[in-house]
């Protein structure tokens, strides 16, 4: 959707604005009606405690009030949001296709009964469950392990599926790969996992906390080089830049002035104006010198004791340069001390305007839609600029904001040919394990790494090829009718004629319960599936509600019922051939267009 | 079969699809006689010509690969880098380094001299047999600039190349000319000239890389293929069963490759389309693996390996002319740099040497030319033990049509100094980062030209190429004044 026909009431008309669109088939909330869902949700808070990042440190709740969502009742954002419960299983799946990325029985249920909003807040105020460092640390085979194991672990089988969701989605802002790190780290698989906790303290903290957690983290130190970063000499040595160039570009402002809806700026030639320039980036550097791993006194080294991967990298102001450094605006005076510099630094860029519109849209694109409507990032902005409670940054309710919104809510978005986003390959596979029940026997959750395209998924969760994520949010597939209509498809990066393949042979040789992954260790149980395998319209109809949210057409369902008649199937017939046909009924599901391309 | 974005260079596109269309023997207005007199129409075509690009992804480091070795050049370097002994990162200019110092046919002016980095000992061998060439300081542009002109405030008369030094930008400008979110490269163009001669137009522009803008043209495609070949899809290929059942299979094959109404789901399932259509020809073509030594097992040995497979099986393809991309990556040296660039470099240059060494082993040492981009080069200054973004870089033509054993361009300063009073200042934009002196529209014509395409065809694909066929002069506050040429051909191929 890059057009604004669909769309709810403009932010700060609500309760007199009639929406443009025709009558949902959803009820319209009344602003009474969301203050009690909202207050609902608070319940939900006080029940839920705030619970602290585990390992890695950055930022619960706290102080910024990156609570419950209670705030967002405030915004008139909030008051606009036209879809506040699941009127169907169908709309329970979406939601939650969305949120999770899967869908069970019970989650459809809780949403049904809960409502979008109370539902997401209490999967927001749930105390966090067992973070990525801690599994690790606390796997007495660890030795055999890596980071692959964790994440997998933390995507497959962590309780709080949302937030873990959520968390990598902001890995793709964040970049910090693991191709890299275990390379470079002592004690990488560590260092990862703690990178990864600190995403998922991200997710319900303030973006504010996240930046600095991420800016310090030690996995990012080595990842874009702020670890052993020297000031300037005078022999012409000059600070890294890596750390602030990407920064700007990839975690925060983005290379073009944007407007709140995310519309780039322009000067009067037409041209677009550019967020910053080299200046900066070498200004912005000096900021960064002097960072190294925090390794404290008894430690002995950082290849003995592994305390350092869970800290926020230390300060050595004797390597800090202490330059005046001028960027964006903002100065830091000649001699100020790292720490204060370091803070007007990230202060200046939370407070950049082109924060929420460059964060918001790219979540909405991993959570939502390749192309939302600038109405609609500019709605996901005016939440991250205050959340209603005149907090900036909150990133509970910006989540809530992009899942929330009535362009990822109406209906108008499952008939439109250019809403949704094309599923991500590793997301295919976390839902294919949550929604058919997988489990990893010895608990070391080996699936490996997926990332080779012609015989495995072509993308591997925290192992992105650069900094640069597995696909670029601009991305343009070349020569497609994306191309010639002005929109994105930043997934399509990773479709070629190697992938298409390489991803549907993964998935046949997978999902048996006899092949699965690391010598049948981590398989699927498909327990409900089994139970229909006799009715293969109620197993099509059961795939395409949970997998698709029921969007797959009656033409497509129908010619799946059809083709699963073959070879038929009796109570009496073997479990192989049983089986099988649940195999055959997920593969085409999972190979079909219309589940690809989740809207 | 393609969709052309309305507001874009749609003049320039209908010229280069009507050439496409009119070498295809589709019957030819007037207006496009332009293309049709084009060397590339003109040619029966019963030789075969291929490209090669070698994207080395992140920002190959110009002044380690391509190193100065005459001693005053080597002091400048060793200062501003300082020596590897002293914990720097300058190479130490010792035995390893003379044995890649580069003797070429003609000494360039000033009595500056290079060396490849040591561990480039296969292609400083091809630079002696005559079939490497050292293009010195090509980047983008789109008019010649000196630093004064790069800091002059009016924009419409000298433009600066957008989104310098961002990655994804210039690696996307390298390939296209544009920034992230371009459409069109210029390997991608070329083949819309000639897939008219090829039997499968598909089999035009082959990446055995990820997607890479650099292929796509306004009617060419990039097709895609892993270092093992076309992926058969078992699910969906040919006849047989999945999951013991016929009809699951057939079922499989039409909802994968039906046209759908939705936009995201009819490109992917035309890609799945393309992969299953093309695949069978594909595997029948390349034969078996070369012998084992004859590529590296590196990432870009094994990558190369499959393009000489894809060439060998020309005939099996219908191929007469082809566009390859081939890639590595880790170049984005911010740290590390000594440790880490030369194992780089060595598999960059063993794996150039083993797939020349393989053209010519066919028979087609002259007909096939490779040659290297990178989103930038870096900076001459140091961060401590790696260098950050640059600009203008150093790169490599390879190939027996190749004017070899020469340095083209010009041979930038080794100077990282900002005061305008003193020698040194011009030349680069700070930390040594150089303002190109061969602009990559003048790289890629100079192939253009070789691969058969004439000079209105090279203007329509290469769209700065009108800016360049100057010269200009720049002053030196503390110097002369240099006078730099910008040829169309910049001259490191022979004549077509």
């Amino acid at each position: 959707m890059f057009e604004e026909e669909v769309v709810a009431a403009p932010p700060g008309a609500a309760g007199e604005t009639v929406p443009a669109t025709a009558a949902p088939s959803a009820s319209v909330a009344s602003p009474a009606a969301l203050g009690a869902a909202l207050a609902a949700s608070a319940l939900l808070a006080a029940c839920g405690g705030g619970g602290g990042g585990d390992g890695s440190g950055g930022g619960s709740a706290g102080p910024s009030g990156a609570g419950s969502l209670a705030p967002l009742a405030n915004t008139s954002t909030a008051a606009g949001y036209m879809y506040t419960s699941a009127k169907s299983d169908a709309e329970a799946a979406r939601f939650l296709n969305q949120a999770q990325g899967y869908a069970t029985d019970g989650d459809i249920a809780a949403v049904r009964s809960l409502g979008y909003l109370p539902w997401l807040a209490g999967q927001f105020d749930a105390a966090p469950t067992q973070g990525g460092w801690d599994w690790f640390n606390g796997r007495p085979d660890r030795a055999n392990l890596g980071f692959d194991n964790m994440i997998w672990a933390q995507l497959m089988a962590s309780p709080d599926a949302a937030r873990k969701r959520m968390a990598l989605a902001l890995s793709e802002i964040f970049v910090v790969s693991g191709n890299d790190i275990q390379n470079m780290a002592s004690f990488p698989h560590h260092v990862m996992a703690g990178y990864w906790d600190t995403l998922v303290a991200g997710v319900t903290g303030n973006f504010r906390n996240l930046l600095e957690a991420v800016s310090l983290n030690p996995g990012m130190g080595y990842y874009l080089n702020t670890k052993g970063n020297q000031k300037e000499n005078n022999q012409g040595r000059q600070p890294d830049e890596n750390y602030a160039r990407e920064v700007m570009q990839l975690m925060t402002i983005g290379l073009v002035q944007l407007d709140s809806k995310g519309q780039p700026r322009t000067a009067a030639d037409g041209s677009k104006l550019d967020s910053y320039t080299q200046d900066d980036v070498t200004n912005l550097a000096r900021v960064f010198t002097g960072y190294d791993l925090n390794v404290a006194a008894g430690e002995e080294n950082a290849s003995v004791s592994t305390n350092w991967t869970a800290r926020p990298m230390a300060l050595f102001p004797a390597r800090h340069s202490t330059l005046a450094a001028n960027f964006l605006g903002a100065s830091v005076p000649a001699g100020t001390d790292g720490k204060a510099a370091l803070k007007t630094a990230l202060d200046t860029l939370h407070a950049h305007p082109n924060v929420g519109p460059f964060i918001g849209k790219q979540l909405i694109q991993r959570l939502v839609t390749s192309n939302p409507s600038p109405d609609y990032v500019g709605r996901v902005t005016s939440v991250f600029e205050n959340n209603g409670a005149g907090v900036r940054g909150d990133m509970r309710s910006v989540f809530a904001a992009v899942l929330l919104d009535n362009e990822a809510r109406s209906p108008a978005g499952l008939s439109d040919a250019n809403f949704g986003r094309l599923r991500e390959p590793m997301l295919r596979l976390v839902q294919w394990g949550r929604t058919f029940g997988i489990s990893s026997a010895v608990g070391s959750w080996g699936i490996g790494n997926t990332s080779d395209s012609a015989s495995s998924l072509g993308q591997s969760p925290l192992r992105s090829p650069s900094v640069f994520n597995f696909f670029r949010p601009g991305y343009v597939p070349p020569s497609t009718a994306m191309a010639g209509s002005g929109m994105v498809a930043p997934e399509f990066q990773l479709v070629n004629e190697t992938s298409v393949g390489g991803y549907l042979n993964f998935m046949q040789g997978r999902l048996p319960v006899t092949a699965g992954f690391n010598s049948k260790d981590v398989i699927a149980s498909y327990a409900s599936e089994k139970n229909l395998v006799l009715d293969a319209s109620a197993l099509v109809d059961r795939l395409n509600l949970l997998l698709c949210a029921g969007q797959l057409s009656k033409a497509s369902t129908d010619l799946m019922k059809s083709a699963l008649a073959t070879p038929a199937l009796t109570a009496a017939s073997s479990d192989t051939n049983k089986m099988n046909r649940v195999y055959a009924a997920v593969l085409m599901v999972m190979g079909c267009p219309e589940y690809l391309v989740q809207k | 079969m393609h969709y052309i974005d309305p507001k874009g260079q749609s003049r320039r596109a209908f010229l280069r699809r009507s050439g496409a269309l009119a070498m295809a023997g589709t019957a030819m207005p007037f207006a496009l006689s332009l293309s049709a007199m084009s060397e590339a129409a003109a040619q029966s075509a019963t030789d075969y010509k291929a490209l090669v690009c070698v994207f080395l992804y992140g920002g190959c480091d110009y002044s380690n690969t391509v190193i100065p070795y005459d001693d005053a050049s080597y002091n400048q370097y060793s200062t501003i880098r300082v020596p590897q002994a002293s914990g720097g990162i300058a190479i130490p200019k010792d035995a390893l380094l003379a044995a890649t110092a580069l003797s070429p046919t003609t000494a360039l002016p000033g009595g500056r001299q290079f060396a490849l980095h040591p561990q480039m000992t296969a292609l400083k061998g091809l630079f002696d047999a005559g079939t490497a060439a050292v293009q010195l300081n090509v980047g983008p542009l789109v008019v010649p600039l000196s630093r004064a002109l790069y800091n002059n405030s009016n924009k419409r008369l000298y433009p600066v190349p957008p989104k310098l030094f961002s990655h994804n930008d210039q690696q996307s400008t390298w390939q296209s000319s544009s920034p992230e979110g371009s459409t069109i490269g210029w390997g991608g163009n070329i083949g819309d000239l000639v897939l008219g001669q090829n039997s499968n137009s598909l089999f035009t522009c082959i990446s055995v890389s990820g997607n890479a803008v650099f292929l796509s043209g306004d009617s060419a495609l990039q097709y895609q293929v892993s270092t093992g070949g076309a992926v058969k899809i078992n699910s969906v290929s040919g006849t047989g069963s999945v999951f013991g059942s016929s009809t699951v299979k057939a079922a499989m094959a039409q909802l994968a490759q039906q046209a759908r109404s939705h936009s995201l789901e009819n490109e992917y399932n035309k890609v799945t389309k393309r992969a299953v259509d093309a695949e069978g020809q594909v595997t029948g073509a390349i034969g078996s693996a070369y012998a084992a030594g004859t590529f590296p097992t590196t990432g870009l040995g094994r990558q190369l390996e499959m393009v000489a497979r894809l060439i060998r099986g020309r005939n099996a393809l219908g191929s007469k002319r082809q566009v390859f991309f081939v890639s590595m990556g880790g170049f984005d040296l911010h740290d590390n740099l000594i440790a880490n660039q030369g194992p780089l470099l060595k598999q960059l240059s063993d794996a150039l040497s083993s797939f020349q060494t393989t053209m010519a082993a066919e028979g087609l040492g002259d007909k096939v030319t490779a040659f290297t981009a990178s989103d930038f080069g870096r900076t001459l200054a140091s961060n401590g033990d790696g260098t950050d973004h640059g600009w203008g870089n150093h790169h490599f033509v390879v190939g027996g049509a190749v004017n070899g054993k020469q340095l083209y361009g010009y041979a930038p300063p080794v100077s990282i100094n900002n005061d305008s009073r003193q020698a040194g200042y011009e030349g680069h934009v700070g930390q040594g980062r150089l303002i190109p002196t061969t602009s990559v529209d003048q790289y890629g014509a100079t192939m253009g030209k070789w691969f058969g395409l004439n000079d209105a065809q090279l203007a329509e694909i290469l769209p700065n190429l009108r800016n360049f066929g100057t010269s200009l002069t720049v002053n030196e506050t503390a110097g002369g004044s240099v006078i730099y040429d910008y040829p169309k051909d910049v001259g490191f191929m022979k004549p077509a």
